[in-house]
């Protein structure tokens, strides 16, 4: 007979994921009724706080249910907040863009939940077959989000181009995963680890190879060079604020198995520090070159989200705890300047005939100067200019590269950083200087988008000045696995 | 190098399964595409039951041949103007493309080929009552990832119906 | 076990052929059809061969089914959107934004 008496007790591991479902499903149920229609946003907003409670309330304790295939540790603990806090962004972003550009549709946002759902089932195991099971979860919402504004050719191409690039990659990724099984003869990373040796002296090259392959999926995934072809177009065509979540939200998932897998499952094999150093480089110089050619904003965030998954790619080559809470520190600080630059950009874009060109920008200073001032601020984070968060996540992540041997890395990641400079400050350069023959428009705020600008300003600035708090919270965030 | 389990039927079906794959790959018309895909996921259920996974088998004709390919087809009937076969179907990459595919099939062959010693090093029988075995798996071990995935259809559902539904105007 | 791994790879380059050759967005979804059936039969020469006790090999390459179907559904409902709004679905289409 089998024993259901131990499975009940397993819910409390997965509390903050249930409440994303139902609240997923009360969004899809209520959509149906058009009198209650206007109330899926703050149904899914209220569900998402709550779950959002519940895993802080979960962070710190080491639990593990479902015959291991859940494991709950500080570092799934940690990244189920930083997921739920950016859905929560997300939907606050979205909420008056959706309306304005007449998509505004229920499933929206029940897409939106079950794509954080995916995300935290990823980052929250260490089986291969549910983390892949998670990222599949997670991608195929994000590959209808994309082509959400259906009537906009943009939004279908991206969307099209989203989806062919993410199942290629999962193609690959599973056949990765199909030859470290035929190594191992497990998917679970704790055996393999336990293992190792083992299977590498006897089937060492096919346990490389299927290495080699996973990195492939997953390099395509967060937009890795020489894999990053999808990301301009994927992230100028879909709808802005879905844009503003793929660049934060699914990268940090994204980067979130990266570390699990290759600073813990795969943490014995050697050559990967090297292999590793070369794509940092590759990636953050590629992302900041090809930026500097773009006129289009959301283009050219995307080519900068590129060059940041670079800056992060270098705690692997590092290697260690101190790397790792460095890659998580720079991840979060990453979401919260990002997601403020996306949410400006949303407000832009929600006046008429806006298409996020450069040349938009014109006179924004003197039609909204404070959202001028907190773009300015953003840029500042996202060029890495104290007393901002992106200054200290830059600092802490190339001095651990620094403390650890790896100099050359942290002074072509300086270089970058100089070299981000230039188009960065070109977005202040059009909003501040440049004339303009007729003034700009005005923009028209509402309290979820304010309250979003006033949020990650906050946080890019208070986190920027007093980083004790998120340090603290980085550093706790390490394995622990049981 | 010819022994293997299964015999004279594994070569057959190999070779059904690459000509037909090689055919959904390089028709002109993209119908009788559809249909080489039906033939080769048809075959490679029959190549599962000879690697002793019956239930897969069914699975594979009941949702690969019964519904996704149904699917395929039922696409490209409604996308496709199949009166005009002289359509190109292929890009320009296609030497390109045919040299980096047989240099990934050489590689992989060769790395199978000299990867002799494999983890246990010890064949055993698996269990012979395969469906029993899977079910109880699916409810015990594998009951969250199982869970999981109905996730996964519910949200292929709801995003299908949320692109191709047509608006009323 | 060697045969059914040369299998599943050449079946794999076929697929990753299709994929790159391809010009019908269609053409393109069968294509990456064959390589998760590659991977799957991969999975299954392993569980035969390599596993000592147990199923995962299978179990998993039953997800794998699961999700190449949901893959399908989401990915043909995208064609068919394009479908509607371009009257094509040739990737040459897709240049609204430079590639």
């Amino acid at each position: 007979m089998i024993d259901f008496s131990s499975v009940a007790d397993n819910f409390n591991v997965i509390y903050p994921e249930l409440a994303l479902l139902i609240g997923a499903f009360a969004v899809l149920l209520l959509g149906t009724v058009k009198r209650f229609a206007g109330l899926c946003t703050s149904v899914a907003g209220l569900t998402a706080l709550i779950a959002l409670w519940l895993a802080v309330d979960q962070f710190g304790t080491q639990q593990s249910g479902f015959f291991g295939m859940v494991t709950c540790d500080a570092f799934g603990s940690a990244f189920k907040i930083i997921f739920i806090a950016i859905a929560i962004v997300t939907m606050l972003i979205a909420h008056r863009f959706m309306i304005v550009k007449q998509i505004a549709r229920p499933e929206f946002y029940a897409l939106v939940l079950i794509s954080t759902f995916g995300m935290i089932v990823m980052a929250n195991t260490t089986d291969m077959i549910v983390m892949f099971l998670g990222l599949e979860i997670m991608s195929v919402p994000l590959y209808v989000l994309a082509g959400f504004a259906r009537r906009s050719l943009q939004s279908n191409e991206a969307g099209i181009k989203y989806f062919v690039m993410g199942a290629f990659a999962s193609a690959f990724l599973l056949m990765g995963i199909a030859f470290v099984f035929g190594a191992s003869a497990t998917t679970d990373l704790r055996r393999i680890v336990a293992d190792f040796s083992y299977i590498i002296y006897h089937s060492g090259l096919y346990m490389y190879v299927g290495i080699a392959l996973i990195l492939v999926g997953f390099g395509f995934k967060i937009g890795m060079v020489p894999f990053h072809a999808w990301v301009p177009d994927v992230y100028q065509g879909a709808p802005t604020p879905v844009t503003a979540f793929f660049s934060a939200g699914p990268k940090a998932a994204g980067f979130a198995v990266l570390l699990r897998l290759f600073m813990f499952g795969f943490e014995g094999v050697a050559e990967l520090s090297s292999i590793f150093w070369v794509l940092a480089v590759l990636t953050m110089t590629a992302g900041n070159v090809l930026a500097l050619l773009q006129d289009n904003i959301k283009r050219m965030l995307a080519y900068s989200s590129i060059a940041h998954a670079g800056y992060i790619l270098i705690a692997f080559a590092v290697g260690g705890e101190d790397a790792l809470s460095a890659a998580i520190f720079y991840s979060i600080a990453y979401a919260i300047f990002n997601l403020g630059a996306f949410a400006v950009v949303v407000l832009l874009e929600t006046r008429s005939g806006c298409r996020s060109d450069f040349s938009e920008l014109a006179g924004l200073s003197k039609a909204s100067p404070y959202l001028c001032a907190v773009l300015a601020l953003f840029v500042f984070a996202l060029t890495g200019f104290p007393p901002t968060i992106g200054f200290f996540g830059k600092f802490y992540l190339f001095s651990t590269a620094v403390k650890a041997g790896f100099i050359w890395l942290a002074v072509i990641g300086v270089l970058n950083s100089f070299v981000s400079v230039y188009y960065y400050l070109r977005v202040l350069k059009v909003s501040y200087f440049d004339r303009v023959e007729q003034p700009a428009l005005s923009v028209s705020y509402t309290p979820a988008i304010t309250l979003v600008l006033l949020i990650t300003a906050a946080g890019t600035l208070g986190f920027g000045l007093f980083p004790q708090k998120l340090l603290e919270f980085a550093q706790s965030a390490v394995f622990a696995f049981l | 190098m010819l022994e293997v389990d299964g015999g004279i039927v594994f070569w057959i079906l190999s070779f059904v399964i690459l000509v037909s794959g090689f055919m959904v790959v390089s028709l002109k018309n993209v119908f009788h595409c559809a249909l080489a895909l039906v033939l080769c996921l048809f075959t490679v259920a029959g190549l599962y039951i000879l690697l002793d996974a019956e239930f897969l088998a069914a699975a594979q004709v009941l949702i690969y041949v019964g519904s996704v390919a149904i699917l395929l087809i039922f696409e490209v009937m409604l996308t496709s103007k199949l009166a005009d076969k002289r359509i190109t179907q292929s890009n320009d990459q296609a030497l390109v493309g045919f040299f980096i595919c047989t240099l990934f099939a050489v590689a992989a062959y060769l790395l199978i080929k000299f990867n002799t010693i494999w983890y246990p090093l010890a064949k055993s029988a698996l269990p012979s009552d395969n469906i029993l075995t899977i079910g109880k798996y699916l409810m015990t071990e594998f009951m969250l990832p199982f869970e999981v995935v109905s996730i996964l259809l519910v949200a292929a559902l709801i995003g299908a119906i949320a692109l191709a539904r047509t608006e009323k105007s | 076990m060697i045969p059914y791994l040369a299998l599943a790879a050449i079946l794999f380059s076929i697929g990753l052929f299709g994929v790159m050759t391809r010009r019908n967005t269609i053409g393109i979804l069968m294509s990456l059809e064959l390589m998760f059936n590659a991977v799957n039969i991969n999975f299954v020469t392993f569980n035969k061969y390599v596993v000592s006790d147990g199923l995962v090999g299978q179990i998993f390459a039953i997800f794998i089914v699961v999700i190449a179907a949901a893959e399908a559904v989401v990915g043909l409902a995208i064609v068919l959107l394009i479908y509607r709004n371009w009257k094509g679905i040739d990737t040459d289409h897709f240049t609204v934004m430079k590639w």
